[in-house]
């Protein structure tokens, strides 16, 4: 198994809240892992400092083998690499969000091919011959032309894998992909993650769908109050969880 | 009859006065603008000593009359000591008008880059997009749309302020309409300039009406 990410002894406050506790974790190529949790356990801030869109305070975080940020000296204090170099490191990563967060200005094949062509340097050509390849795949081919104003919230949620895809990232992360959704338009969105999955896309899934946690993940990470309680497969987490914690959260989610 | 010659007679002469009204508009909003554009991202980033330096800079335009910068540009600035510079009559009006008309689009811009969703920030690095890259890609176009309808005011307000230069003898519209109306003890020159000041004010909001037409393709 080659791992893809590593997090080592990861520590984060806000303030004086401190929202992730030693977090050790690593992520395997073409491994699918959720992690659940009640809310404010940390699973956001996690995800998030995977791709350094929050700063861990201390601890490690690398990306096959090349570190965005090392624990360095006594009190384990995270020091970064330049912010260029973190860039161009977390381009390896793509990311869903539960807002979607697609560029409003910009039409849906547009919004494919921004980044792209603006930081890939893509040719136009290819970036369109790309982004007309995701939209087929996402089943949104004939909305080449909306603004993202113009479609249903699983249209949006669709299209933003497309556009996370199409820089062509290793490993995908996903932030409550469906919790903004309505119920009836869940169920696309979950289609097209485990079409990914088929496809052995490394994927990183914070979720609070428990059918679809089970049906999909190779390992499940169960988190609370900025820790990891326990993890282990679908099954043991998810089917005949011991831990009377684990128990009490699946209850009240289900 | 004998009316309409002495309008014939005397609009020319007011009208001269527009040439310089107009000067003043274009080279405002030409150079405010981009100054107003770079100060409200000066004051978006976290160097402390240059967002205090832009607070005091808007501060201080956006807090004395216009009027009273006016005169202290042209009357004052000479004796200031060290700085001290004597700008001719037109220089002095187009430095204080680009300064003060820079300070209010500073906040105009400001607001309209803070009202876009961090999720956009957010969506755009996770894309491996630099900061520079996302405001010129994403942030400033959306800005853009919020900017526009208050921009617009500001415009309009722009015309009538010209008309502020006369206190330091430029010869622009008003002080053109003033001297007739003092010359010939009639009134008919102030309602030429008023129109003259309505056809500029129609002009300026639908060219903003157009504007904002344009962009309004896309709905947040
Ligand atoms: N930018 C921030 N500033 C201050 N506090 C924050 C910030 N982001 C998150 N927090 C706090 O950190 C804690 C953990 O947040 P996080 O979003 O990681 O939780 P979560 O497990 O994803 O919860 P949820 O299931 O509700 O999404 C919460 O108490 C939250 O209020
Ligand atoms: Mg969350």
């Amino acid at each position: 198994m080659e791992e893809i990410i590593r997090i080592q002894q990861l520590y984060k406050s806000f303030g004086t809240l401190e929202v992730l506790k030693g977090i050790d974790l690593s992520v395997n190529k073409g491994e699918i892992l959720t992690i659940i949790g009640p809310s404010g356990s940390g699973k956001s801030t996690l995800l998030r400092c995977m791709n350094h869109l929050e700063k861990a305070d201390r601890g490690s975080i690398s990306i096959d083998g090349q570190y965005i940020g090392k624990a360095e000296g006594k009190d384990g204090k995270t020091v970064y690499r330049s912010n260029k170099e973190i860039l161009t490191i977390c381009r390896r990563l793509g990311m869903v969000f539960q807002n979607f967060n697609l560029f409003p200005h910009k039409s849906v094949i547009e919004n494919l091919i921004e980044a792209p062509v603006k930081v890939k340097k893509m040719e136009k050509e290819e970036a369109l011959l790309i982004a007309r390849e995701l939209l087929k795949k996402v089943g949104l081919l004939d909305k080449e032309k909306a603004y993202p104003n113009q479609l249903s919230g699983g249209q949006k949620q669709r299209v933003a894998i497309a556009r996370a895809l199409a820089m062509q990232p290793e490993i995908m992360l996903f932030d409550e992909p469906t919790s903004a959704l309505d119920p009836e338009l869940i169920g696309e969105v979950l289609q097209v993650i485990k079409q990914l999955a088929e496809e052995h896309m490394t994927m990183v899934i914070v979720t609070h769908e428990m059918n679809f946690a089970r049906d999909i993940s190779d390992r499940v990470i169960f988190m609370e109050k900025g820790e990891i309680v326990t993890q282990g497969s679908p099954e043991e987490i998810l089917i005949n969880p011991r831990l009377p914690r684990l128990q009490t959260f699946l209850n009240k989610v289900v | 009859m004998e009316h309409l010659n002495y309008i014939m007679e005397i609009t020319p002469y007011i009208l001269e006065g527009a040439v310089f009204s107009i000067q003043i508009y274009v080279v405002t909003m030409l150079f405010a603008i981009p100054l107003g554009m770079l100060c409200a991202l000066g004051k978006l980033v976290h160097f402390k000593p240059l967002r205090w330096l832009l607070e005091a800079y808007t501060w201080v335009f956006r807090g004395t009359p216009l009027l009273l910068q006016l005169f202290f540009v042209y009357y004052g600035l000479p004796f200031v000591p060290v700085i001290g510079v004597e700008f001719s009559r037109e220089m002095a009006a187009f430095v204080t008008f680009i300064l003060n008309y820079g300070a209010y689009f500073t906040e105009i811009f400001r607001a309209g880059i803070q009202s876009i969703d961090k999720g956009q920030y957010e969506a755009a690095k996770a894309l491996g997009m630099s900061y520079p890259r996302t405001m010129c890609s994403i942030i400033i176009p959306q800005a853009i749309k919020v900017i526009v309808p208050p921009l617009g005011n500001e415009a309009v307000t722009l015309i009538k302020d010209t008309a502020l230069c006369s206190v330091i003898a430029i010869p622009e519209m008003l002080k053109n309409a003033k001297a007739v109306v003092a010359r010939d003890a009639a009134v008919s020159g102030y309602i030429i300039a008023a129109v003259a000041y309505l056809a500029m004010t129609f002009v300026i909001i639908n060219i903003f009406k157009y504007i904002e037409k344009r962009l309004s393709y896309y709905d947040k």
